[in-house]
């Protein structure tokens, strides 16, 4: 295996504030890990900074191979490195297979044939296919996702963040956008970093856990290793129901907006 | 009938009917009060491109318009070039004032783009007066050449470079552009994300949307053989916006002709003599009011799911 993205002495300070403190972890390429912690632990800023729309005070970050330094968001989207939002934003006013045609014609895979039909083909991966001709304005928030999925998908990313995917989505939701993400990490064969509360479902899907509490990393390891390790648990309770025993962390309702 | 043949036999129609119109009058009045129809109509399509597509609202157009025209009458009057020149020195001069405007603001979020062009166009206006012995102050450069002799002749020419101008700008809106620039307007941060470089478009769509507003000042000012420091006012950028929603926001051909149906309207509102303005505020108040989309866009829209 391979390492795609290195991340070394990571900090963010927002006046007074450290909202990220010395982050550093490894991703190996093809892998899927979670990020996991309550709210204010500094995740959704730790992937703006990995995305550039926040740029970062110190710190390294190597991604393929090459370090990215002080690039505008496009550019890093260019080099293979994706993102998804926590709010679902889709271009109003659009149609379904027009928002997926935008990130078609990203520099990076612009040659890759007609924005139309390649746009349309991601949709069908997605499960919308049959929706690409509404409006964004009248799909559901499950359906949302799905087309933040595919955006990203289409600018054919070596890494993928997702952004609580799961947020705000009913069971019947989560459980088949769940698959969907473990489909694309078999077959695309997509490394993949996801931020989540719902610890059931993250558990399930993820290989290694990375979690966060004010702004730092308290402990890197397998889902089995991060949900009995003290510092972890310290971190949720009193924050949020700790639902006895095992995985059932719930977070419903805490970041989902 | 296709969809694609529906539009151009529109285009045939409106432009077989802008052809006829000043036939039909046959006086020189009538011919001038369409040709800067035709003007007003070049202007609000090249408004509608740049802010109608991205959302990013332009409060100061009259600024590549005034550029436009000042570029053809120092040419003109001061250097003596033949007024043809204008034709390409304007939309150059029209587009460095974008570049100026809008690579500082442009990258910012924020009402600064709009407030940037809305002082830079006040800014110029009061550099003419200020710089009076080159520009001619409020009396303005005088006595610029025609570029044809006949009023008719010159009429044609307008509407031949605002039908070329409308096509082009309506064609890349249509394109991937278009979707790009659309997508601007949706969201910028989503746009980023999808690996797009948002300043890159929104810069190069107001250079266009500049050098086709210059190319319509210079052409106005061959029409009026005079250029004053009102075509850099704010009134001028104002009536262009309302052109633009009256006509339909975004469609390009929308806006063109809400700028020839208000041109028009405000001279037939002649006989109202003292009471004019209050008949024509009541006139956009309703149309505003009762079609918030505008009036040419979405009435053609209709016409042609029903004939397609």
């Amino acid at each position: 295996m391979t390492t795609l993205l290195e991340v070394y002495g990571l900090n963010k300070r927002f006046g007074g504030l450290h909202a990220v403190r010395d982050v550093s972890f490894t991703l190996q390429t093809g892998s899927i890990t979670g990020v996991l912690g309550p709210n204010g632990a500094g995740k959704t800023t730790m992937f703006n900074l990995l995305t550039g729309f926040i740029a970062f005070d110190t710190g390294t970050i190597n991604f393929d191979g090459q370090p990215l330094v002080r690039l505008a968001p496009h550019r890093i989207v260019n080099r293979g490195l994706a993102r998804t939002f926590q709010l679902a934003r889709p271009f109003v006013g659009m149609s379904v297979l027009e928002n997926v045609e935008v990130a078609c014609l990203a520099p990076r895979v612009r040659a890759e044939g007609k924005a139309a039909s390649r746009a349309q083909a991601l949709l069908d991966q997605v499960g919308l296919g049959e929706k690409s001709h509404q409006l964004v304005d009248v799909l559901s928030y499950g359906d949302l996702r799905r087309l933040e999925i595919a955006r990203a998908l289409a600018t054919h990313p070596k890494l993928l963040l997702l952004d609580e995917p799961f947020a705000g989505l009913g069971a019947a939701e989560i459980q088949p956008l769940a698959d969907l993400i473990r489909a694309l990490h078999r077959s695309e064969g997509t490394t993949i970093l996801i931020i989540e509360h719902k610890l059931s479902e993250l558990m399930q899907l993820v290989q290694g856990v990375i979690a966060m509490d004010f702004g730092e990393i308290v402990a890197i390891g397998s889902p089995p290793e991060i949900v009995r390790n003290p510092r972890v648990v310290e971190a949720y309770i009193g924050k949020e129901d700790f639902d006895a025993p095992g995985l059932a962390i719930r977070g419903d309702g805490v970041g989902a907006t | 009938m296709g969809i694609l043949k529906v539009d151009r036999l529109a285009v045939l129609l409106a432009s077989a009917a802008l052809a006829t119109a000043p036939l039909l009058f046959d006086n020189t009045y009538a011919i001038g009060v369409l040709t800067v129809a035709l003007c007003f109509g070049m202007w609000s399509a090249s408004w509608d491109f740049m802010s109608g597509l991205t959302g990013r609202e332009n409060f100061g157009h009259s600024l590549f318009i005034g550029a436009g025209a000042y570029t053809a009458g120092f040419l003109n009057v001061q250097f003596g070039l033949s007024p043809w020149w204008s034709l390409a020195a304007a939309p150059v001069c029209a587009v460095l004032f974008s570049l100026v405007i809008g690579i500082p603001t442009l990258r910012l979020k924020g009402p600064y783009f709009a407030l940037a062009m809305l002082s830079g166009a006040a800014v110029m206006q009061n550099l003419t007066i200020i710089f009076s012995k080159y520009t001619g102050g409020q009396d303005g450069l005088n006595g610029l050449d025609p570029m044809l002799d006949s009023p008719l002749a010159y009429y044609y020419l307008v509407l031949i470079f605002l039908i070329v101008s409308t096509i082009i700008l309506k064609v890349v809106a249509n394109s991937t552009w278009g979707t790009i620039l659309r997508a601007i307007r949706g969201d910028e941060a989503s746009c980023q994300a999808c690996g797009i470089n948002v300043n890159f478009y929104k810069i190069a769509s107001l250079m266009i949307s500049a050098a086709f507003a210059g190319l319509g000042g210079a052409l106005y000012a061959h029409y009026q053989l005079q250029v004053g420091p009102d075509l850099f006012a704010i009134v001028l950028s104002i009536n262009i916006i309302i052109m633009v929603y009256v006509g339909g926001l975004g469609s390009i051909y929308g806006p063109v002709g809400g700028a020839i149906l208000l041109n028009v309207l405000t001279e037939s509102l002649r006989a109202f003599s003292e009471y004019r303005l209050w008949v024509y505020t009541l006139v956009l108040i309703f149309i505003l009011f009762f079609m918030p989309q505008g009036l040419i866009a979405p009435l053609w829209r209709r016409i042609r799911s029903f004939v397609a």
